[in-house]
């Protein structure tokens, strides 16, 4: 069966005085339907312009320079802008790390909730609408949806408004949902709300959903595959069992290190020494091996490609597995 | 040993008021509420719980950057709370403060040197050739170089910027720093350095810090002690080890039962806390935690808990065990890999 999203060699540029940098380079990956894939990666390494690319959101002096999105064998990249339009919110939704600002202040809870359904069935009675907009609003479990309403998104906690972004990215019964950093901005009481909610609307629903995040361990939590990504690329890429049984790129293995674990005492949290490069000042080579400990020369000389590693693994360093290179 | 720091049933209150001309008071904020905790010598008081629980609030009345509505705030056993201008200075010469937010909290008009000689000067210390030597070992203590010095803030990463933030909370010399989430504005393997960062200099500088987060795998890494809050009240304190081993009160163990590991075969044990943070301009009667809390009984609606044996609660020697696992750590395969990455880190000097 063919898998419901396939990204082939997706290159987003932008146009700066320094000429045109990629924020996204060459990235190929694939989602199933009913699937989660996670993406991780801390900040520039081009998980969110990879999410926005994927919508055609890229605002200029951004632009998608080569490669395909293809959804169910439709090629996004070439799709018209009113044909986008269509698809935007009914086959692929897409909720964000702000629900505050993610929301209109202005507008009622239910006038945006309803607000994709107007848009893709025009001609629905008031009750109608509102009958739909209070059904959205219990599906995310929100308590006393018919008050909740005609409030505005002021009288609503961080976690309600999040609900409320599920539930208009939910209104048109999406196959696939985008999730870029859900939780980041939440408490974690309530980040494992809206984590057992997503578990169960997917369930549910059966959508697929890309999880953007920067945290591992929502990524244990939730993710079947994940992409780990670095200044552009994808570096690692693996079922997530086994990303966290058999890292094998030097950048997995910094992220693993240098978070603290409850379930863990180490001396000394492992830093990854540097910082990420700037999309102006790539190096040439991995765009890791500066600040990677088993860096060689030849990493200095060219890309390493994204190569298997084992069957459903792959890591885009030629060093790895590092045991092995260094017993050599 | 007698605490360096030592907070007495602080509060502070919020009035809000209704009306443009006539403004009434129509209800009060509590959002520290009767807080009592120490910081010894050299150790690290964590301060956890979520958003609104008080700990900001805690963090500036403790240094008196805001006046407390209640209570008492003694360093070395003298009250700060009554000190004059000139020997609040005095003070805050001993204890300093590390914001959040690297990017607000630097002056973009002000150089690296600039910025550090601030505190100098503002404390008369040293002279000016004396000064410039502060900076440039300021400056390599926290891990820049000397050409730094000459560069605004915002010439600087994230990380760099914490550095700079804590190198000027250093300036003075202080006994005492706090950190108000130092970390959680910073990329994950930025974390990690500034965390080890802060370590090294508590070992080296014989520092006490009051610790302000709400990652707890931060606080277990970094505190000796932690001090769990919930809308503006202590629910529990204790040595580190002992709360994850046991933890005691309910929303305590709530907070721990909602963190995702790192480790996908534990998968789906996660449990979400039920219902919405109550606001702190009516908080519930009796215990505040009541409302969420699955133990609640008649008695926590009427009678406020106090603060006994570490743990505010009325079932707290009643309670079943917790039953949260934290053993497992990292894959076998991912640790031997990390080992060397490590190693080879070691060899290179660099990390």
């Amino acid at each position: 069966m063919t898998p419901l999203l396939e990204i082939e060699g997706l290159r987003t540029v932008f146009r700066t005085s320094a000429g045109e940098v990629p924020a996204v380079d060459g990235v190929s990956l694939s989602v199933e339907r009913g699937k989660t894939l996670g993406i991780v990666g801390e900040s520039g390494c081009g998980k969110s312009v990879l999410s926005l690319s994927i919508m055609r959101l890229v605002a200029h002096p951004g632009r998608i320079a080569a490669g395909s999105v293809q959804l169910e064998g439709k090629d996004l990249t070439t799709l018209s802008p009113s044909a986008m339009r269509d698809l935007r919110g009914r086959d692929i939704a897409m909720i964000f790390q702000e629900p505050m600002t993610s929301l209109n202040p202005v507008h009622t809870v239910g006038f945006q909730v309803t607000e994709g359904v107007r848009a893709h069935e025009p001609g629905l009675s008031a009750a109608e609408l509102r009958a739909r907009g209070i059904e959205a609003l219990r599906r995310v479990r929100i308590p006393s949806p018919e008050r909740r309403f005609d409030e505005y998104p002021h009288q609503l906690s961080g976690g309600m408004r999040q609900r409320v972004m599920i539930a208009m990215a939910l209104a048109g019964q999406p196959k696939l949902l985008i999730a870029d950093e859900p939780t980041t901005a939440l408490d974690v009481t309530v980040q494992a709300q809206i984590l057992d909610l997503l578990r169960e609307l997917q369930a549910e629903t059966g959508m697929a959903v890309i999880l953007i995040t920067h945290d591992l361990g929502v990524v244990a939590e939730m993710a079947d595959d994940v992409a780990v990504m670095y200044a552009g690329k994808v570096v690692e890429h693996t079922d997530a069992r086994r990303l966290f049984e058999d890292p094998q790129h030097p950048y997995t293995l910094g992220l693993l290190g240098s978070i603290p674990r409850l379930d863990e005492e180490r001396e000394d949290l492992l830093a990854i020494r540097g910082t990420v490069p700037p999309p102006f000042a790539l190096p040439p080579g991995c765009r890791f091996a500066p600040r990677c400990p088993f860096a060689i020369n030849a990493c200095n000389e060219a890309q390493p490609p994204l190569l298997p590693i084992a069957e459903g693994h792959g890591a885009a360093c030629i060093r790895a597995p590092v045991e092995k290179a260094l017993a050599a | 040993m007698t605490a360096l720091l030592e907070a007495e049933g602080i509060a502070k209150h919020y009035p809000v008021r209704q009306g443009l001309i006539r403004a009434k008071t129509i209800g009060t904020v509590r959002a520290v509420d009767g807080v009592s905790f120490s910081v010894r010598k050299g150790e690290t008081l964590a301060l956890v719980g979520e958003s609104g629980c008080g700990k900001s609030t805690t963090a500036r009345l403790v240094l008196r950057l805001i006046e407390p509505s209640a209570g008492h705030v003694r360093f070395e056993g003298v009250d700060i709370t009554t000190l004059d201008r000139a020997a609040l200075r005095a003070f805050r010469r001993r204890a300093q403060i590390v914001f959040q937010d690297p990017y607000a909290s630097l002056n973009p008009r002000l150089t690296v040197a600039e910025t550090l000689r601030e505190p100098l000067e503002v404390h008369g210390i040293g002279d000016g050739r004396s000064r410039k030597a502060r900076v440039e070992e300021l400056l390599s203590l926290v891990g820049l170089a000397p050409y730094h010095a000459a560069r605004y803030g915002h010439e600087f990463s994230g990380g760099q910027r914490q550095r700079i933030g804590i190198a000027r909370a250093l300036a003075a010399g202080p006994d005492l720093v706090v950190c108000d989430e130092p970390v959680s504005a910073l990329d994950v393997s930025i974390q990690a350095q500034v965390v080890n960062l802060l370590r090294d200099l508590q070992r080296r500088l014989g520092l006490a810090y009051l610790f302000i987060a709400h990652d707890l795998a931060v606080v277990k890494h970094v505190a000796d002690r932690v001090a769990v809050m919930y809308l503006g009240r202590i629910v529990e304190v204790a040595e580190k080890n002992e709360l994850f081993r046991n933890p005691r009160h309910p929303y305590t163990r709530a907070l721990l039962a909602a963190i995702p590991h790192p480790d996908p075969t534990r998968r789906g044990r996660i449990v979400p806390l039920g219902g919405d943070l109550p606001s702190p301009l009516n908080p519930p009667s009796g215990c505040r935690f009541r409302t969420r809390c699955p133990f609640a009984q008649e008695i926590c609606a009427k009678e406020d808990p106090p603060l006994e044996d570490g743990v505010a609660c009325h079932f707290r020697d009643e309670l079943p065990p917790a039953g949260l696992d934290f053993s497992g750590g990292l894959a076998p395969n991912a640790a031997r890999r990390l080992a060397l990455f490590a190693e080879a880190g070691r060899r290179q000097g660099t990390l």
